[in-house]
Order: structure tokens, then C-alpha cells, then sequence
């Protein structure tokens, strides 16, 4: 299992943070920008070719499995954006885009010289597809004819499918028991195929509804509920054995 | 938590150097331009942004059945009103509003990543990706809101939504006292981003 699976209800963490800035460091806006661009130029999305040279698909699934198969410590250590460059580098170094030697020596050349100019040029077409795919989007709903096992208001069992590298499945979340709010209209694919996780393929979502009793018995605030959107391989019938009143 | 770890001295500067190198280093075997980051970045400053929220939700508050048809469907309510291109574009091709009322609070969160509704809020704040705030929120959402100097009585309900599919949440606050007769310009003034995922609610100046 993966702490970062299991976030939600971890306790002894001490105060939030109420920083409203969105990025702390000036660098932080350039990772940032090269992860959308990446987005925009994955080769997998409907988008006019260009000449960028790259060739590999990067999604938030990537980002995000990067970020689940960190070191817990590492992912509480480091700031948002740092797992952010981690992981893009990484990334470039693993597909044979750019070597971790010339990564480092480059490095240490703008650290010397930190107002060293970028190298210029590229093709305006680049820009113009990372433009329309912030635009366009990705729209992970599908025509597929699915079919809804549950309706408003049923009683629902979240599975505890097996933990895979990367899942959509919040951690507190499995083997309880919640109440379907919102059958959403339509299938949804997600970014990737997560294997025995099971979401990949379109399918339904719903918004179940979770007492906090439930969640975390004698030990949670009273008078909320928490809802969560779930890929309906997620949900399953509670089990028919036992007694019914 | 920083006290918890070690970090190299030139923390930042190291970052900086990295990412420019990376940056140089894309330019050069021509993955993206020299443009590419700065054009990403002006998107977010001038097309995708908590600008954006702030138009509809004033609309919402002096138009009761705009408000009405955006909790009924969010992106279609969002499709009437004039804002730039791309209102249902990345992560924003299906919102979903929820109202505050005299009764009921809503918080949005994301305990597995940082799920964020681009095209109305451009990108989130550093309180709504930090790991703590993720966990925490979702057994105690009361201590935390008081942590944002938000105290939520015991009386009201408060309905905590965990972004865990592709569908991207946002809050409506509700219309603060003593802004009677205010134009939606003025209105728009009031709506920050932290009002809009439910860590503050909208006061008049």
C-alpha cells in the first residue's frame, strides 16, 4: 500500500497551510509550463501534428504516478513543485530525450551564471497546439452504451480492488459503505489503464455520499458528510449474506 | 513540517538552475520553443483565471435563475455568459457547482492529487495541494476552516466533495452582507479563489 493512496483522515500532521499564492518560487512557473506543454503535445490526444520531437504520451496519470510511487517521506519533504521536477526530469532522462550528465553539467552552469540566456527558437506551431489543447481539453466522457447497476439513493460497498501503482480510489474509502447521490450522465474514460485497479476503459461515475461514522467511527467532527466521484468498477452491491432486517 | 527535514542549502537556486536547464535543454533538441512556458503562462493570466469565477458567481447572485440553471448544469450556465475561449477546456470539460446557504457549507477537496477547476479558477493555491491540509480535511473539516480564521458553527451542515474523477468541483458563496445594489462589477471584486472551494466565504470590503 501507498501512503499517498491514503492521505484523507491521516492524523498528527499538525496545522494546514494557508498559503494562497499559487506558486512560492519564480522557477516553479517554469515547470509548470513545460508539464502543460507536454500535456498539449502527448501524441495520443486529437491535435494538429507538429514538428516537436516529442513522441511519448504524458498525462496527469504520469504526473501522478511519479508522485504515488515517491518515498512517503519524500512526498511530505518536498513542496509541490520540486515532486513536479523531480518526476519531469526523470521522465526526459528514462525516454532518451536528454541525459542525466548533460541535465547536471547544464545545471551547474546556470547555477554559476543564473542569468545565462535560454537557447531561442522552435516552430510557432508548437505554441499554437499547447494553446488549443488548454482550449479544447480532454474530455474523458465517452457515447459508450454502459449500463447503471445503481440508481439515486441506493446503499453501495466500495471495493478494495488491488493496489496497483497509480489508482483514482481514495484509500479511506475502501470496504465502506456509502449512499449513491449523483449518477452522472454518460461513460468516462480515464487517462490511463490502471490494470487490476480496473478504471481505464469508459464506464459509469458516481457521487456517493459517506457518513463520517462510517468512515472513522468515535473519531471524526459531527454534522458533515463527505462525497466522493467513484469509477463505478469501484462500487460494487453490499453483500447479500447475513441477516436483513 | 520544514523543521522534519533537511534540505540542500541552495534549495532554491539549485531548483532554479534545474528547471532552466531542463527548460534549455527541451529548447534545444526542439521538443518545445523558446515561447512555449511564457505562452502557458499568459494563458493563466489572462484566460483561465479566478477572473473567470468571479463573473459567475456575481451573475449567480444577482440572477437567481442563472444561479438555478448553473447548479442544474454547470457547464451550460457557464456557456451563456461572456468569457474567453476554453470555458470547458482543460481541466474544466465537466464542472459541477455547489451552493452555501443560510444552512449548509461546502469544501472542496482532492486527497489523492490536486484536482482543480482550470478555467474558472486558473491554478490552485499552495494550501489546496499541501498533503496536510488533503488529510486532514477530510475527517475534520471544522478544525481546519478555523485554521483559515473560518469558524462553522455546529448547526450548519458542511459537505465535504473529494475530486476523485474527471469531474472538477467548484462552491457558490453565498452574497455577503452589505453589498445591496451593487453592480455584478463591483460584486466580482468580493469572489476569491479560497471562497470558491469553501476555506472562506465572500465579505463585502
Amino acid at each position: 500500500m501507498k501512503l499517498q493512496h491514503y492521505l484523507g483522515g491521516l492524523e498528527g500532521l499538525g496545522p494546514v497551510s494557508t498559503e494562497t499564492r499559487v506558486f512560492v518560487e519564480e522557477w516553479e512557473k517554469r515547470i509548470f509550463g513545460i508539464h502543460t506543454a507536454m500535456m498539449a503535445l502527448s501524441p495520443q490526444l486529437p491535435l494538429p501534428a507538429t514538428p516537436s520531437e516529442f513522441r511519448t504520451v504524458w498525462t496527469w496519470a504520469d504526473l501522478r504516478k511519479g508522485a504515488e510511487s515517491l518515498n512517503p517521506f519524500e512526498y511530505f519533504k518536498f513542496r509541490y513543485y520540486e515532486k513536479w521536477l523531480g518526476g519531469i526530469s526523470g521522465y526526459f532522462i528514462d525516454n532518451g530525450y536528454i541525459t542525466a550528465e548533460e541535465l547536471d553539467a547544464l545545471t551547474d552552469e546556470y547555477l554559476s551564471d543564473p542569468s545565462k540566456p535560454l537557447p531561442t527558437g522552435g516552430s510557432p506551431a508548437i505554441d499554437e497546439r499547447v494553446v488549443q489543447y488548454l482550449v479544447d481539453g480532454d474530455s474523458p466522457k465517452r457515447e459508450a452504451t454502459v449500463s447503471y447497476e445503481f440508481e439515486v439513493g441506493d446503499t453501495v460497498n466500495i471495493k478494495n480492488v488491488p493496489s496497483v501503482a497509480h489508482t483514482r480510489l481514495p484509500g479511506f474509502l475502501r470496504n465502506k459503505s456509502g449512499t449513491i447521490e449523483t449518477v452522472y450522465e454518460g461513460a468516462y474514460v480515464y487517462l490511463c489503464d490502471t490494470g487490476s485497479d480496473g478504471i481505464g476503459a469508459p464506464m459509469p461515475v458516481y457521487c456517493v455520499r459517506f457518513e463520517p461514522e462510517e468512515l472513522w467511527p468515535n473519531n471524526a467532527e459531527q454534522n458533515f458528510s463527505l462525497y466522493a466521484d467513484l469509477y463505478a468498477h469501484y462500487v460494487e452491491a453490499p453483500a447479500t449474506s447475513g441477516t436483513r432486517a | 513540517m520544514t523543521e522534519l527535514f533537511h534540505y540542500r542549502q541552495d534549495r532554491e537556486a539549485y531548483s532554479a538552475a534545474r528547471v532552466k536547464a531542463l527548460q534549455a535543454l527541451l529548447i534545444k533538441k526542439g521538443v518545445i520553443t523558446d515561447k512555449t512556458v511564457d505562452t502557458v503562462l499568459d494563458f493563466f493570466e489572462t484566460k483561465m483565471g479566478p477572473f473567470n469565477g468571479a463573473k459567475i458567481v456575481a451573475r449567480a447572485w444577482v440572477d437567481p435563475a442563472f444561479k438555478e440553471r448553473l447548479l442544474a448544469d454547470t457547464p451550460a450556465a457557464i456557456a451563456e455568459l461572456d468569457l474567453p475561449e476554453g470555458m470547458a477546456g482543460a481541466e474544466g470539460e465537466h464542472m459541477r457547482a455547489v451552493a452555501n446557504a443560510s444552512d449548509v457549507h461546502n469544501l472542496i477537496i482532492c486527497t489523492l492529487c490536486s484536482c482543480y477547476p482550470w478555467p474558472v479558477l486558473g491554478l490552485p493555491p499552495y494550501w489546496y495541494k499541501d498533503p496536510t491540509f488533503r488529510s486532514r480535511a477530510a475527517r475534520e473539516p471544522r478544525a481546519v476552516l478555523k485554521e483559515f480564521g473560518l469558524p462553522i458553527p455546529d448547526g450548519i451542515e458542511i459537505k465535504v466533495w473529494d475530486s476523485s474523477a474527471q469531474i472538477r468541483w467548484f462552491v457558490i458563496p453565498e452574497r455577503p452582507a452589505g453589498s445591496e445594489g451593487m453592480s455584478e462589477a463591483e460584486l466580482e471584486a468580493f469572489v476569491t479563489p479560497e471562497a470558491m472551494m469553501g476555506v472562506a466565504v465572500a465579505k463585502a470590503a
